[in-house]
């Protein structure tokens, strides 16, 4: 399959700009909301067929023993799929960190449940945020279906091949977060094709034209 | 208008507040079942009606979704519900409260500011006691209300290799009712399940809290004792012996004496499988049976 330009080099530069002014204002938010700083570090932003994803993510992640992932998708002119994964042990530090309070007729379920919804709470909350103020800066709304999680798996089961269409390009934008109580962390990954492009390239020229 | 008839004729709750958390809309749904009428609860902070909704997880929804426009959701599995209802279910009683599948997001102006934010209310009770009862049919016997022989299997491997790994004792109980086939000749096969059913929950009432016991098959059982020294297993097995001979099962106004033959295993070094550990309780099991029944064997 050829290679296809679908950014400039220019336009990625400014989405990375973007993402950065963004994803700086979710950490800010974020430390209000679950009171704790996440360090979310500069996004990489990178095209590639889908066929080739699962080798990516793996490649990203296979220093983790096992791993969670929370998945999510998002729609609006901007629309995809969002994929954070943490690192192993990530559910029960954050159960830890959140100090869960525990609701009436709780003591019956296991723990799995607990750390099953902790790490949805918290990934939805991280995926919103990211990509909530993304959207912002470009002048979109977006909505979410409920987040899935799958945990605590063997990197190489978890991460499956037949996730995606293999025939379209995907837009990766992949941050590193971690978070400075309780030692998590993990990756962030959106996936958005080829049909947020076109919105996408009007979006980011509208926005550097503000500064021009 | 017709959004409005639509608001307040769908079949869920839906409750729209504003950014100091004060009830903006309340539909029909949440009217009957709260029992709070719309007029009376506008304006007024959600926390006044449901003070139980003033914790950090709401609260920290709520800030999510007016900080980045989140949507929020609040599974039943871990919630079980955020407004306490009275459950609408036409089964038995088994939830206190109706069981709720909730979420929330950000309601937006023309400028796209979020003004407020709207919460809906599924009621899941049905599917909750349906899921429930899956879970018990896949881990309980049908006739004894113990757990069943799958679930040994599963419990057992864990705990052994648990051991194996961090160290530990373990120990089980094999145990069978003696001379149970002329109980079902001699009774019925009615007699025959009451006595499985008295034996089980005889045992049930005299094991701790962090034991399991398990319907092995037929007449068989199995005890599995965690943290418990083979010593400590041994004295337990009498103690069932003793338990199960001086009940008086009363079956048609007749009296049944009973009794059951134990054999007792101890997890050591030599044991290195699941399988091999039930093998040397099942032999010392035969082993009493071959020694004259009403007795305790050790492994050998």
């Amino acid at each position: 399959m050829q290679e296809e330009i679908i950014l400039s080099d220019e336009e990625i530069a400014i989405l990375q700009e973007i993402m950065n002014i963004s994803f700086g204002k979710s950490a800010a938010d974020l430390a209000d909301v679950i009171d704790t700083h996440v360090v979310l570090s500069v996004p990489f932003i990178k095209i590639m067929q889908v066929h080739d994803l699962p080798t990516y993510f793996k490649d990203h992640v296979k220093e983790y023993k096992t791993i969670s992932i929370v998945e999510q998708k998002f729609w609006g002119r901007f629309k995809g799929d969002a994929l954070l994964v943490f690192s192993s042990g990530a559910g029960k530090e954050l159960i830890k960190m959140l100090q869960h309070e525990t609701s009436p007729g709780f003591e019956s379920d296991p723990i799995d449940i607990l750390e099953r919804e902790t790490l949805m709470e918290v990934g939805n909350i991280l995926i919103g945020a990211c990509i909530g103020k993304l959207a912002e800066l470009l002048k979109d709304v977006v909505t979410y279906t409920p987040p899935m999680v799958v945990v605590e798996r063997n990197y190489s089961d978890a991460i499956t091949e037949n996730r995606y269409d293999p025939s379209s390009t995907a837009i990766v934008l992949k941050t590193d977060f971690c978070f400075d109580k309780g030692g998590v962390s993990g990756f962030l990954f959106l996936i958005t094709s080829k049909d947020s492009v076109t919105w996408m390239k009007e979006a980011l020229r509208l926005f550097i034209e503000q500064y021009e | 208008m017709i959004f409005n008839q639509i608001f307040n004729s769908i079949n869920i709750g839906l409750i729209i507040l504003d950014r100091d958390l004060k009830v903006q809309r309340w539909n029909r749904w949440m009217e009957s079942h709260s029992g709070i009428a719309e007029e009376a609860i506008i304006g007024s902070s959600v926390f006044d009606a449901y003070p139980n909704l003033n914790n950090p997880k709401f609260n920290r929804s709520c800030k999510s979704v007016f900080s980045f426009g989140n949507f929020c959701f609040f599974s039943q599995k871990l919630h079980h519900y955020l407004f306490p209802f009275k459950s609408t279910s036409y089964f038995e009683s088994f939830f206190e409260y109706m069981q709720q599948s909730c979420s929330m997001g950000p309601l937006r102006d023309e400028h796209n500011d979020i003004q407020g934010l709207f919460i809906y209310v599924q009621d899941v009770t049905e599917v909750a006691i349906y899921e429930h009862k899956l879970v018990e049919l896949n881990l309980k016997d049908g006739l004894t209300g113990i757990f069943n022989r799958r679930y040994m299997e599963v419990k057992l491997r864990e705990e052994f290799s648990r051991c194996k790994r961090y160290g530990g004792e373990l120990s089980i109980i094999m145990f069978d009712i003696d001379f149970f086939k002329k109980v079902n000749d001699g009774y019925g096969h009615l007699c025959g399940d009451f006595i499985l059913k008295s034996v089980s929950s005889r045992i049930s009432s005299i094991i701790r809290n962090v034991d399991y016991l398990f319907r092995y098959g037929g007449e068989e059982f199995c005890c599995m004792l965690p943290e418990t020294k083979f010593e400590g297993a041994l004295q337990a097995a009498e103690r069932f012996r003793n338990a199960v001979m001086d009940m008086e099962n009363n079956y048609d106004n007749a009296i049944i004496k009973i009794t059951i033959s134990l054999g007792v295993a101890g997890l050591n070094e030599e044991i290195n499988s699941a399988e091999m550990f039930i093998k040397k309780a099942d032999d010392a099991l035969y082993k009493a049976k071959r020694e004259g029944r009403n007795r305790v064997m050790p492994m050998s």
